[in-house]
């Protein structure tokens, strides 16, 4: 039978296909609608977080930061309480990660600081003795893309329906009004920070990656 | 026309071998930086932005799964794929035409995925990180890829196709599902018009994406590091010992079962995650049932040397081939262990799990390439291999680098894992997260060494098939089996 | 949804039973058509080693050669 197809390419490679083709059927599609369900009161990103997303995505920062807590003590103890399905619905992609180089950041949010922030990622050693981490000092230099975490954020809320300018949810609306939003959530942010330059920035209405991707990183909860 | 003496026409097989080369060295010689970086994390700021650790980590995955691997796997298969359906490439100049577009547009799209994944372009997904109009891109080196391997199949002289052929075809089938799948993404530019016209965003959301990822990102090791180069081995063992293949009944079940376990498996990757427990379950059990058909074709191999194992004391190349089999028995034995949920509990985020992928890639994938490309050689150029004793040295010293990289980092993971678990009497966690990484400095260390050893070996097999490109020790006619070495 | 997951069971269940006869039936199949010697399986492991272009094919692909022919009657 099988010999019969090593003479046969074209039904050679429809074979190879079915079989391998079968358990991605059986174990992925069916499960598919359950898992996108949100929990009850899960926002979808502001603007700002959504920028900061970004800037964690392009400096890769899940090459070595999970954001997945797992369902043991040791676990629950230290980053608090373990992950569940909903909580993701709204990321794109997701950013569980694969290696804990350094901690999950799955609810850094509930104990990290913008202030501490700030320090660990000028200079990590500074709050972290013994610390590894790379400095991150041109994020206080570069500007966050806000106007492609517009984009994304208006393609999610048309093509999957995310639940953006619903009742009770995150306010996206126009370009101009989720760019002034955008502003004065990272003011806010600011005000907490002590690097000169960065203030200034903001003051100009520039947006500094790191004012973003505080915004992010303090949205973990 | 006719009468001229057929030859194989080795021209897209000997590009993609220089691509292999100078890939594997620019991947691996990245690898180890960023190796060294864990270590002493000051080198994280000599380049800049460029240079730290997560901007480097992603391109050294992917230029040596994509750059340095696929290259290797396009290579071997010119130079197999003609070899087993005894025809020649030249036969039909539209074939060979559709090679030579495949390896250009190949090039440049491993070229255009550095460039982008230095600035920071990147999707994030793991092995999936390029934006979607490199993404188009790879849809179109692939297709590419299937003309000219179903237009040599379509020209063959053997009616039937031999055990390599299988699974190359299955590697072409096996990645397009899986890369298609994965990287289902929306352009956001083109739904908006507004940001960057190559940001994309993921069609899945959270725990589907998640599963999809990882059926994808288990499934390309399985298709990129496994069963290509399984094609390597059925043929250049049996070919460079010139011993048949032991068992040919053998090799059919191990094909069929290999191609429908493996799928399954790819879901202990989230093992404790939040995708529904049954799933878990069964991506831990058939990773057990995963080593019977693995060992089906190491086994094979080891058999198939069954009376000639002088040849083993006597080759160098036999010696990474049959070594390149016991790292693969190793590392599929090493996979089904650490998807058991208990020890996944324990394993999972922690430094066993590069270490486990590494004895894989440079014990198994780096060695049957290496091996490869060194047998290709003599019959590419006409020429015997430059030096026999550079490539015993290149063994022992790549060997030694591969053993202290696995070893350092078993000993990493386990400390690392026992340690973010520790209690103390209490019942309150003894170690702080920094402790736990701070305690890794002097295995970081010894990895970062074993990386340099290995890529040293690197060194001297470029020197050694350049040498042997331009060698004035030419051959008369192509060897049969064992390849000609010069002292 | 429960529907679905009962159904998705059983698929799984079903298909896993049949592929598992399939398989082992296959390796009854293979070593009886050797002994009977109906079949010579381990004669295609010599692929590998007579793969000159020049060394007779274990078995000509008949597909090919016909095509030739017609080429060289209409030239």
């Amino acid at each position: 039978m099988f010999h019969w197809l090593e003479q046969r390419p074209f039904f050679f490679a429809v074979g190879v296909f079915l079989v391998i083709a079968f358990a991605g059927l059986i174990e992925i599609v069916p499960d598919f609608a359950q898992a996108s369900r949100p929990i009850a009161g899960k926002q979808p990103y502001t603007l700002l977080q959504l920028a900061g997303r970004h800037v964690y995505i392009k400096d890769s920062c899940n090459a070595c930061h999970s954001q997945l807590i797992r369902p043991f003590k040791s676990e629950t103890d230290r980053y608090g309480p373990y992950s569940v399905s909903g909580e993701y619905a709204y990321d794109r992609p997701f950013l569980w990660g694969s290696k804990r180089t350094g901690p999950d950041l799955h609810r850094v949010g509930e104990y990290r600081t913008t202030d501490w922030h700030e320090n660990h990622m000028w200079e990590p050693t500074s709050v972290v003795p013994g610390s590894i981490m790379p400095a991150y000092k041109h994020m206080f230099t570069q500007n966050a893309d806000l106007e492609t975490a517009y984009a994304e954020a208006l393609t999610v809320k048309k093509v999957f329906n995310v639940p953006y300018d619903k009742p009770g949810f995150t306010k996206l609306g126009s370009w101009e009004e989720a760019k002034k939003q955008a502003l004065e959530d990272a003011k806010k942010i600011a005000a907490e920070m002590k690097n000169q330059d960065v203030k200034d920035a903001v003051a100009r209405g520039e947006i500094p990656e790191i004012v973003a991707l505080i915004a992010y990183l303090n949205g973990l909860h | 026309m006719q009468n001229a003496a057929l030859e194989y026409d080795y021209t897209v097989a000997k590009w993609f071998t220089y691509l292999a080369i100078i890939f594997g060295i620019v991947g691996m010689v990245i690898g180890t930086y960023i190796a060294f970086e864990l270590a002493f994390p000051g080198l994280n700021e000599v380049f800049g932005q460029y240079g730290t650790f997560s901007r480097l980590r992603p391109l050294h995955t992917n230029v040596v799964a994509f750059g340095f691997t696929l290259s290797g796997i396009f290579a071997t298969f010119y130079y197999v794929g003609q070899r087993t359906l005894k025809v020649s490439i030249a036969e039909s100049k539209f074939v060979h035409g559709v090679a030579k577009l495949h390896f250009w547009l190949y090039f440049l799209l491993a070229a255009l995925m550095v460039v982008s994944e230095l600035m920071g372009i990147t999707t994030s997904k793991e092995y999936a990180e390029m934006e979607w109009p490199l993404d188009v891109m790879t849809v179109v080196v692939w297709v590419l890829w299937g003309m000219a391997m179903f237009g040599l199949i379509g020209m063959r002289r053997e009616k039937t196709l031999y055990i390599s052929m299988w699974y190359y075809i299955a590697t072409f089938l096996g990645v397009a599902m899986l890369y298609l799948f994965n990287n289902m993404e929306v352009p956001t530019y083109l739904v908006t018009g507004m940001g960057k016209w190559y940001h994309s965003v993921s069609m899945y959301a959270g725990t589907n994406d998640a599963l999809v990822q990882w059926w994808y990102g288990h499934n390309a090791v399985a298709f990129v590091f496994t069963v290509p180069i399984i094609a390597m081995i059925y043929y250049y063992l049996p070919k460079e010992s010139g011993q048949p293949v032991f068992s040919y009944k053998l090799s059919l079940l191990s094909f069929w079962g290999l191609m429908f376990v493996y799928l399954w498996a790819g879901s202990h990757h989230l093992i404790y995650s939040t995708v529904p427990d049954w799933m878990q379950t069964m991506g831990s059990i058939f990773s057990v049932v995963l080593i019977l058909p693995s060992w089906g074709s190491a086994i094979n191999m080891l058999l198939t040397m069954k009376g000639e194992w002088n040849q083993l004391k006597e080759s160098p190349l036999i010696k990474f081939m049959v070594l390149a089999s016991t790292f693969y028995m190793l590392s599929t034995l090493e996979g089904p262990i650490q998807s058991i949920k208990s020890v996944n509990a324990l394993a999972h985020f922690t430094d066993w799990i590069p270490g486990h992928v590494h004895d894989g890639t440079l014990g198994w994938v780096a060695f049957m390439i290496i091996a490869g490309t060194l047998h290709m050689a003599p019959r590419f150029y006409k020429r015997e291999i430059y030096s026999k004793k550079l490539m015993e040295m290149q063994f022992w010293i790549q060997t030694t680098g591969i053993v202290l990289y696995f070893s350092s980092m078993w000993i990493a993971g386990i400390t690392q894992g026992m340690m973010w678990r520790a209690v103390d009497q209490y019942g309150n966690l003894a170690y702080s997260f920094i402790d736990t990484v701070t305690v890794l400095h002097p295995y970081y260390t010894i990895r970062a060494i074993g990386g340099t050893l290995f890529v040293t070996g690197l060194l001297m097999w470029a020197y050694n098939f350049y040498k042997t490109m331009t060698s004035d020790k030419v051959l008369d006619k192509e060897p049969a089996f064992a390849s000609p070495m010069g002292a | 949804m429960e529907a679905i997951r009962e159904w998705q069971a059983y698929a799984y269940f079903f298909l896993t039973v049949f592929l598992v006869v399939m398989l082992y039936g296959y390796i009854l199949h293979l070593y009886r058509a050797e002994k009977k010697g109906t079949r010579d399986y381990e004669k295609y492991g010599k692929l590998a080693l007579d793969d000159e272009l020049t060394d007779a094919p274990v078995e000509l692909n008949e597909a090919r050669e016909n095509e030739k022919n017609e080429n060289k009657e209409q030239s």
